[in-house]
């Protein structure tokens, strides 16, 4: 099933995040950023299966770091 | 035991507090740091302490609140961290060696600081001595909301008003405040706030949290890793991983969190409330206790934090403590509190004073029980 992913350097930055699109109505999971993803750096990344245009859109309008997006194909 | 030594850290912690502290080493795994389900509920954890802090200090950047060891460590993060590269600091005449010793050590590296007299009971006459004490080439403001010995309140929303209006940096002191006296990050114009996670805040010993709220970051004392950026050699310059290096206190952050809410539950101004009269009760009873020497004004919400300081007849304070400890069963502190600058205010820096400090879980009866003791110790002297 394909995913989209925001990718963020920290814990607390995914955790903003996740709150920001929970208080939205907007479902996220918070996940290790997938190895290939990750740049020869750690973090973490929000999995959004639905809306994830506006979900970026929040992130953004909140000024939470980000490191990036991808999409993946999660079964 | 009865327990009036809450300045140096309260004492019972409620009982939500040890099960959250508990239940964090049973469970807890390093946040923030691996992947699993374990790390990433321990990041959640800390995350909630974040969120339950700014709230409680009106604070919309739950990511700018830093946890430290305790209220020094974030003192010198923004001490050490804006003036070392040499500069002017301004201080009160009232503060703790987390705030003089810091400053006393920058002086190798050319910087120098003056003390503002705090006028008990004036205001206004204190805000035109921190006026008087800003030069050209101040960089920092830094200041505690009230006394730790005396409890004498500073009126620190128009000091940094006042700082806010040249552009200085303003760092509140709450080691003594927070959780008893309602602090607005939102209204006010304190860029940095530092307080104890473990005294008004009832979370254990070995918390602290500085909350920033400002573009100018002080350099980080320390650095190291923060699952954060790992390939980068620089720390990271977004908050609070610039501030966090290393393993955190996980347990004890679990344990502030229940603390924030019990003080959140409580109500703020329902705990100032009730410490307060208790610290009015005591004032009212060792002010006819002959031989009995207080310092202040009675205490007051504008003026004053819920601390007594005293001495009784020509007895050295460290000697009433102990005839307290061993002959009453009751915990005081006594001597210099780590504060010489507010000794030297009330000459009172060679025999130091006896301090009693409330906390929600003090009562009437064991005020009384602490004059009754006073009274007899004072019939001897």
């Amino acid at each position: 099933m394909n995913h989209n992913l925001i990718i963020f350097h920290s814990m607390t930055s995914v955790l903003k995040g996740r709150e920001v699109l929970r208080r939205r109505g907007i479902a996220s999971r918070v996940i290790r950023t997938p190895s290939q993803l990750r740049r020869g750096s750690c973090g973490y990344s929000l999995l959004i299966s639905r809306r994830f245009d506006e979900a970026l859109r929040l992130i953004e309008q909140e000024n939470i770091p980000t490191a990036g997006v991808a999409a993946v194909d999660i079964s | 035991m009865i327990y009036f030594d809450n300045g140096a850290t309260t004492f019972p912690k409620p009982k939500t507090v040890v099960n959250a502290v508990n239940r964090a080493m049973l469970t807890g795994a390093n946040p923030g740091r691996s992947g699993h389900q374990m790390s990433v509920r321990a990041g959640e954890l800390l995350y909630q302490c974040r969120v339950d802090a700014a709230r409680l200090f009106d604070f919309d950047k739950p990511e700018n609140v830093v946890f430290t060891l305790n209220c020094t460590t974030a003192l010198n993060t923004v001490i050490q961290g804006l003036l070392r590269g040499g500069g002017h600091a301004v201080i009160s005449s009232l503060e703790h060696n987390a705030v003089l010793r810091p400053l006393e050590a920058l002086k190798s590296r050319g910087v120098t600081y003056s003390v503002a007299g705090v006028e008990e009971g004036d205001s206004e006459q204190t805000v035109n001595n921190f006026r008087r004490a800003l030069q050209r080439d101040t960089k920092l403001v830094v200041c505690t909301h009230a006394s730790n010995v005396f409890g004498i309140r500073l009126p620190v929303e128009r000091i940094a008003a006042l700082c806010r209006i040249y552009h200085i940096p303003f760092c509140l002191d709450a080691a003594q405040s927070a959780g008893v006296f309602p602090i607005s990050m939102r209204d006010s114009c304190i860029d940095y706030l530092c307080t104890a996670g473990h005294k008004g805040l009832y979370g254990p010993m070995g918390t602290g949290l500085l909350l920033v709220n400002s573009e100018r970051l002080p350099h980080s004392l320390i650095q190291g890793g923060t699952g954060s950026m790992s390939a980068q050699r620089k720390m990271p310059d977004m908050l609070p991983d610039r501030y966090e290096s290393g393993t955190p206190n996980l347990p004890g952050i679990a344990g502030l969190d229940a603390g924030i809410q019990f003080v959140s539950r409580q109500g703020i101004q329902g705990i100032l409330r009730h410490e307060l009269r208790l610290a009015q009760r005591l004032y009212d009873m060792l002010s006819v206790c002959d031989g009995v020497q207080l310092y202040t004004a009675r205490p007051e919400a504008d003026t004053h934090a819920p601390v007594v300081s005293f001495n009784v007849g020509n007895y050295d304070s460290e000697e009433v403590a102990s005839v307290l400890n061993d002959r009453y069963g009751i915990a005081v502190r006594a001597g210099l509190h780590c504060a010489p600058l507010a000794h030297e205010y009330f000459e009172t820096q060679y025999r130091g004073t006896v301090r009693a400090v409330m906390s929600v879980f003090n009562n009437n009866a064991q005020v009384e029980r602490l004059c009754e003791a006073i009274n007899k110790i004072s019939k001897k002297a």
